[in-house]
């Protein structure tokens, strides 16, 4: 049992909350994540963590409402309580001087990207970020992720808030001017895929950072299973971090939509249940 | 590794002169016990169940037990007692359930056996006690049906709320963490916590009991049965903590810096496999793992429940061992129209249990024996939807005796699935060995042990259980718990 | 100075000079001193089937406990060898690959398709330049016919050449009643290359022990008469490159398959015998023989190698002793 002593709205669909889990929060490092579980009847489901403080034994997680789980988590209040939270999993982040690092942050996955700039940017690199997202209620964490950047630059697809574009347009722009000798791409599969093909295209050594399916999150199972340069990886023990280069996105993709028709299923009695509450 | 039970003749011979036994023995002739049939055990009709999630196994009537109980003519030298891997007093054990007096029987089942009601469903009795037992090796007859008496006496005691709990000695001031809550663990727990520990069971889900939980279905091992047992443990006083990972919640260091003396790994053997052929990766190929995990721990097969899970027409199950006859039975559980075993060896060789086999077959399982998958065809949404297999013959025999599946060349044929569940076996949890680098391992990533006191290179680390043996038994595993803390009382006692 | 270069498989490689696969492709460090040495390419110690099941019968064997509760843990515990076997392959691949400046080609041992194909995809993936084949099993069943042999050869090489787009090329096994009919089909497939030959594990009696061991293992020198009689046939008969292997044990042997028509040769006892620095004889050799009689490149060699057949076209296709030492008599 996990208590939630903080709640932040960043937009209609991404909350943040800060939850009691001083084990995890002292041993946690950038690019871990945890497994929660709302309920009795809920999901396992993977969540980065956003930021922690050990002393006051405390977690961050930013949650996008994506499905029922998300949902549950999103509607608590501080007080509500989380029945399992596990954690520290995952490898953390290979951190290092690298020199200047391009930060590219889809939607939300600017909120798991938040953690490693801020360790980027401590470990003495020259940090730039580029995030972008469908439109501007989906951007978040813009200014968290300026404190610790030398520069930032923010687009949308519609054009609603910052440049219009796509995150691939504003990583070109980047690396035309700028020597980058490191990048992290984080965001949805799609995303992923196209950034990376960006990095490639300039040979800038960069990782990703995936989001599979998982169940156990400890390597029981496999569902979270990936080819990385021809060889199956887990993410929940061998990552969530990989050479961009290497992931064979493609196939990270299509077993991501495993489960699109359950999914979509269970979103809509999920919310024709809370409607008629 | 040595069987616990070498120097018990003695306690047996003195067990067994008491008075009552004695009396017991003289009521009835050896002939009117032997003239008796074994017991069947009614099971659950077929087509029935085979769509529901009752236990296929009913039990025992108090009748059906007293009158199979009588059938054993407690042998002077009960050969049953060494096929045991515990080392239960089997015959005291029956001859109480003979006499009426059914929760001693219990309780002289958990001298030795801290799980019976598990045990007395999983145990492969038929390859341990029954396959030792004097009407098998002397008469040629069916055995005494020793599991389900077992299975008898425990759930009597669960039944009547009467359940015994072992006497534990004074704290002794000294704690103790166990890393999983698996049977290994658990009974290292009990023994442990009889000997006065403070004992943790640190456990990484966010349920207790391992593979009995997550492994074993409903149908099979009802969960309520091992929250009974649990429930019992923390009667002793064991303190459980899920949802923490040792490794990385906190690590061995952090936890001795916290106290702890020792430590018993029983992480169990929860990595899967893969073949690693064309395909695999393909939507609705899944583990037995994953598959058993949604449905055991998870209950996605449960309305209301929010975890999904793959509901074929048409499953295919890799593999012959009870982790794949549990496969394939929850796919008929889950509303498969077809549910196919290929295995790839003879049907007589598959290591699951005979009766496993034989219910899956009278639940309508079908059985492709001879074959092997080489590749996997997805459709356009990169789901798979065929199988392709490939005719086995049995060639020389292995090391085991068993005779090696050669391919039949130019036999391939394709056969359709919607769902793939991938049985062949688990391996070694990889998460202690990757966090403690000076544990040695086995060439088979298992964690190397000293066989007498299951101590790892790192003295206060012991170990056992799946972590130690590869994907083995729960009785194995249980015996190794009782064995490591045997162990480590002496290390912690020296050690001072 | 003399051009070595030759093309095999569609590889441009700086000399002739391959290593076989063998204990000596096994590991960095020995391939790293291969190439220090000379060699223009090497075949990796190959994945073999048998010493897969081997393996496995060993791990059988050895049990962890309790043989009987382990079935499930054992069953298919082949795939997990199999698996390592191909992780250690490929990594050995890339190592190559990425630190020395030869060609690596990948070898697959194998008597039957089962997943076979796959893992030649998979050393694709690792960055194998090109894939040998070596699919040989001695057929003791006295009702299989060679047809029947052959065909199920052809099927094998069929399924690894539909998943693979590196060049493959097929060791062949020395005798074969269709050597001259399997190397059409081979070619007609798209095989790139053959290598002649294939040489046998040779059991022995020991009267000494009782048992049954492992005859000798190195060619002998003399055994390069077989290849070398085949590589003269089939060159210019078949549109495959040629490899010449067994009994290659100095500079004029090779010299001698190139005269033939081989594109290359592989080398496998001699540099057991002598070490790796016996690379750098062999083509120190090659170079002085082509310096004396000025052919400036392999090509001019073959072509010299071309004319001197006409003179009697039948002579490597004799088998018999003929009158010519018929009359010999003690």
């Amino acid at each position: 049992m996990n208590k939630i002593v903080g709640k932040k709205i960043f937009s209609e669909n991404v909350v943040g909350l800060d939850i009691e889990a001083p084990r995890i929060a002292k041993a946690r490092k950038a690019g871990h994540f945890v497994i929660v579980r709302v309920d009795e009847k809920g999901e396992r489901i993977p969540l980065t963590i956003s930021s922690a403080d050990s002393v006051k034994g405390t977690i961050t997680l930013v949650i996008q409402k994506v499905g029922v789980s998300s949902r549950k988590l999103t509607s608590l209040e501080p007080g509500d309580t989380v029945l399992d939270i596990v954690g520290p999993l995952g490898q953390a982040t290979h951190v290092e001087n690298f020199g200047t690092v391009l930060a590219c942050g889809g939607g939300v996955g600017v909120a798991p990207l938040l953690p490693i700039v801020e360790a980027m940017k401590k470990a003495g690199n020259k940090v730039i970020s580029v995030i972008a997202a469908r439109n501007k209620e989906l951007l978040i964490l813009e200014d968290q992720i300026r404190e610790y950047s030398d520069e930032v630059i923010v687009l949308t697809d519609d054009g609603s808030y910052g440049r219009k574009g796509l995150i691939t347009e504003g990583m070109e722009e980047v690396i035309a001017r700028e020597k980058i000798d490191h990048a992290v791409i984080i965001g949805p599969g799609i995303m992923m895929k196209f950034a990376s093909m960006v990095t490639k295209k300039h040979n800038i050594p960069s990782i990703a950072s995936l989001n599979t399916i998982m169940v156990d999150g400890t390597g029981m199972c496999g569902a979270c299973r990936v080819t990385v340069g021809g060889r199956t990886r887990f993410v929940c023990v061998d990552g969530p971090e990989f050479d961009a280069a290497e992931v064979d996105f493609d196939e990270m993709l299509m077993r991501l939509n495993g489960y699109k028709a359950e999914e979509l299923k269970a979103a809509e009695e999920y919310s024709c249940k809370v409607a008629n509450k | 590794m040595a069987n616990i039970n070498t120097d018990r003749t003695e306690y047996l011979k003195q067990e067994r002169s008491a008075p009552w036994r004695e009396e017991l023995r003289k009521s009835k002739k050896n002939k009117e016990r032997t003239d008796i049939h074994r017991v069947e055990m009614p099971s659950a009709p077929p087509m029935e169940r085979a769509r529901s999630y009752v236990e296929v196994n009913m039990g025992l009537t108090v009748e059906e037990a007293v009158v199979e109980a009588s059938r054993c003519i407690d042998c002077p030298d009960p050969t049953c007692v060494q096929g045991c891997p515990v080392g239960v007093n089997i015959p005291k054990f029956i001859k109480n359930i003979e006499r009426g007096e059914f929760l001693e029987a219990a309780k002289t089942l958990k001298d030795t056996n801290t799980l019976p009601a598990v045990c007395g469903r999983v145990c492969p009795q038929e390859k341990q006690c029954e396959s030792n037992c004097f009407y098998k090796i002397k008469m040629n007859r069916e055995p005494v049906a020793i599991g389900y008496l077992e299975r008898f006496a425990a759930d009597y005691e669960q039944n009547s709320g009467n359940i015994s709990v072992p006497e534990v000695a004074p704290s002794n001031g000294r704690k103790v963490a166990v890393i999983g809550s698996g049977p290994a663990g658990l009974a290292f727990a009990g023994d442990m916590a009889k000997l006065g520990y403070e004992v943790h069971i640190l456990e990484a889900l966010h349920e207790i009991g391992g593979v009995l939980k997550y492994g074993i279905p409903e149908f099979r091992l009802p969960n309520k049965v091992v929250d009974v047992e649990i429930e019992n443990l923390r009667k002793m006083g064991v303190k459980f903590e899920t949802n923490f990972i040792v490794g990385k919640t906190a690590t061995i260091d952090d936890l001795r810096e916290e106290g702890f003396e020792g430590f018993f790994v029983a992480s169990g053997a929860g990595l899967p496999r893969f073949m690693n052929i064309p395909g695999e990766n393909l939507v609705g190929i899944l583990s037995s793992n994953e598959y058993l995990t949604r449905v055991n721990l998870m209950g996605a097969s449960r309305s209301g429940m929010d975890t999904p899970v793959v509901k074929g027409k048409r499953v295919v199950v890799v593999g012959g061992g009870n982790t794949a006859m549990d496969s394939v039975r929850t796919a008929l559980r889950l509303g498969a129209e077809k549910a196919t075993i290929v295995y790839r060896r003879s049907l007589e060789e598959m290591p699951a249990r005979v009766e496993e086999v034989k219910h899956a077959m009278e639940e309508g399982v079908e059985f492709l024996t001879l074959c092997n998958p080489v590749e996997y065809i997805g459709n356009e949404n990169g789901r798979v939807k065929q199988v392709r297999l490939q005719k086995m013959e049995l060639g020389e025999p292995d090391a085991d005796g068993r005779r090696s599946p050669v391919v039949v060349e130019g036999s391939e044929f394709l056969i359709d699935a919607d769902t793939v569940v991938v049985s062949i076996g688990v391996s070694p949890n990889p998460l202690i060995p990757q966090s403690l680098p000076n544990l040695k391992v086995t060439r088979w990533k298992t964690l190397d042990v000293d066989p007498d006191t299951l101590q790892t290179s790192i003295p206060d680390i012991f170990a056992g259980g799946d972590i130690v043996r590869g994907g083995a038994t729960v009785i194995l595993a249980m015996g190794d718990g009782r064995k490591a803390a045997a162990s480590m009382h002496e290390y912690l006692q020296n050690k001072q | 100075m003399v051009d070595l270069k030759t093309k095999y498989l569609g590889l441009e490689l700086k000399n002739p000079i391959i290593v076989g696969s063998s204990g000596l492709t096994g590991n960095f460090e020995s391939i790293e001193r291969l190439a220090a040495n000379g060699a223009a390419a090497v075949v990796i110690k190959s994945l073999f089937e048998e010493e897969i099941r081997m393996e496995y019968r060993h791990s059988l064997s050895k049990g962890l406990a309790d043989q009987d509760s382990n079935l499930d843990f054992l069953d298919y515990f082949d795939y997990e060898l199999k698996h390592d076997m191909l992780t250690r392959c490929s990594a050995l691949i890339r190592d190559v690959k990425s630190r020395l400046g030869i060609k690596v080609i990948a070898s697959i041992n194998c008597s039957s398709a089962g997943e076979w194909f796959s893992y030649a995809a998979k050393l694709e993936e690792a960055g194998a330049d090109a894939i040998e084949l070596n699919i040989y099993r001695l057929e003791t069943d006295v009702n299989m016919s060679a047809a029947s042999i052959s065909e199920r050869y052809l099927n094998i090489v069929k399924k690894v050449l539909d998943h693979v787009s590196i060049p493959v090329a097929v060791k062949l096994p020395p005798y074969m009643t269709d050597t001259a009919y399997m190397a059409g089909q081979l070619a007609a497939l798209g095989v790139k290359g053959l290598v002649l030959f294939n040489r046998f594990y040779n059991p022995d009696i020991d009267l000494e022990s009782n048992r049954i061991v492992s005859g000798q293992v190195y060619s002998n020198p003399s055994d390069y008469a077989w290849p070398l009689r085949w590589i003269s046939v089939l060159s210019g008969k078949v549109d495959v490159d040629l490899a010449a292997s067994n009994g290659i044990h100095n500079a004029e042997t090779a010299i001698k398959m190139i005269v033939a028509g081989a594109d290359a040769v592989q080398l496998v006892s001699a540099i057991y015998k002598n070490g790796a620095g016996y690379l750098l004889d062999i083509l120190t050799g090659i170079e002085k023989w082509m310096k004396a009689r000025d052919f400036k490149d392999l090509e001019a060699v073959r072509s010299y190698g071309r004319s001197l057949k006409p003179a009697d076209p039948g002579q490597f296709e004799r088998v018999q002793f003929m009158k010519y030492f018929g009359d010999y008599s003690i």
